[in-house]
């Protein structure tokens, strides 16, 4: 009798660490997801983002901020989704930065060279 | 009786059941993204400058497409749209960013061309400078050499007429040079010139001829023998008769002055006959180089 519960205990511990597992490896990926969009976000915001693309930061952070929101609910699949949306609107919002500055030193550049090149056409006269 | 009315029926149910599932469900934002992407495939620059973005998108398309194929809900439809639109929208902001760059790099290389090409210039110009400056130097030198040449001719010249004149027995005074001609080369009491006074008269006259600036002042004196007035006159007379023989030779009159003096400004006593003969003389004053003659 002892020895039977014993095995039946042994049998319910081996169930529920199975279960557990399989609970946290569901649980975990939504979880990387949301941290990964809250870097992303944050990488944003560093390069510009809320200057140079206001549209698409404002997204992102509307979206990481319902991703939490389902995270904490256990809506994974959603908080998955909105993780997702957030860190592909954020990366199109650190490239716009990133292209606003390269275009902003390209412009400032051509105006050295032109300035350089009055310079230039003043001295050989 | 109930069969053949069951199968059409069954039929036509098939039939657009399998009609719906062949045409792929749409919704505006994956027509939207489509449409993005086909932009992005048309723009060379895209597949030059952002090729793995590019990739990543055409991956996030082919879902999009994938679940509209299997009909899937328009909500899960337009959640791969809009990884996808924003996927393509990265791509074509790389391009634009790598695009910026290639312009600062080409701006970069024009800038270095410039300020080459102008220190080269520069260069050229300084050895323009240097050249004309060394010319400007050989022209300052031949200039020096043309006014020392000047010089020496002008000294040549001053010495040959310092020769000629010394020939003439010319004695440099406080007037200038001055050439006595003596009593001697008079005939007595006489106001002509004797040939070897006509001799002495030529060289002034070749002297006067090759100093075309210089003119002369010709004074005739006398000893106090005899009166004043004729004195006077025959001091004159003498001085003009210099003043013929020249323009005779050949010299133009305006370049010659005459003055008498009588027995004025004698130069010994007029007490012996040799001394009285000294003081009977014609003195030439000789100009200076501009025509100036000091008057006694």
């Amino acid at each position: 009798m002892t020895k039977n519960s014993m095995q039946c205990l042994k049998a319910l511990c081996c169930a529920a660490a199975i279960l557990t597992a399989g609970c946290s490896s569901m649980k975990t990926p939504a979880t990387a997801d949301v941290a990964v969009s809250n870097a992303a976000v944050d990488n944003a915001a560093g390069a510009g983002g809320a200057e140079y693309a206001p549209a698409e930061m404002s997204s992102a952070r509307e979206k990481v901020a319902l991703a939490n929101q389902a995270l904490a609910a256990k809506d994974y699949k959603r908080a998955e989704d909105l993780a997702n949306q957030a860190q592909a609107d954020a990366k199109l919002a650190q490239s716009k930065a990133d292209t606003a500055k390269a275009q902003a030193a390209a412009n400032a550049l051509e105006d050295d060279i032109h300035a350089l090149r009055v310079e230039i056409n003043r001295a050989n006269q | 009786m109930k069969k053949p009315v069951f199968l059409p029926a069954m039929l036509v149910i098939a039939a657009l059941v399998s009609a719906c599932s062949t045409a792929p469900r749409t919704t505006s934002l994956l027509d939207q993204t489509r449409s993005d992407f086909v932009a992005a495939q048309n723009n060379p620059n895209v597949a030059r400058y952002a090729p793995m973005e590019m990739q990543q998108a055409t991956v996030a398309m082919d879902q999009a497409n994938a679940a509209s194929n299997h009909d899937d809900s328009a909500e899960k439809i337009d959640k791969l749209a809009y990884i996808a639109k924003d996927k393509i929208a990265l791509a074509r902001e790389v391009t634009k960013q790598k695009e910026a760059e290639a312009e600062i790099a080409r701006t970069n290389r024009e800038r270095d061309h410039m300020l080459l090409d102008q220190r080269t210039n520069e260069a050229d110009q300084a050895k323009i400078a240097a050249a004309q400056s060394q010319l400007t130097a050989q022209v300052a030198l031949g200039e020096a050499a043309a006014a020392q040449r000047r010089t020496e001719d002008a000294q040549a010249h001053a010495a040959q007429l310092q020769a000629e004149l010394a020939d003439l027995s010319a004695k440099q005074t406080d007037r200038g040079l001055v050439i006595t001609l003596g009593d001697v080369l008079f005939g007595t009491d006489q106001a002509h010139l004797n040939p070897e006074g006509m001799h002495t008269a030529q060289k002034l006259a070749d002297v006067l001829k090759q100093n075309p600036q210089r003119t002369v002042l010709v004074e005739g004196y006398t000893d106090s023998t005899g009166t004043v007035s004729h004195n006077q006159e025959l001091s004159e007379r003498r001085a003009d008769a210099v003043r013929t023989a020249l323009q005779e030779m050949g010299v133009s009159g305006d370049r010659v002055t005459i003055h008498g003096y009588g027995p004025q400004y004698p130069v010994a006593a007029n007490d012996t006959s040799q001394n009285r003969q000294l003081n009977r003389r014609v003195e030439i004053v000789l100009s200076d180089d501009n025509g100036k003659i000091s008057q006694r």
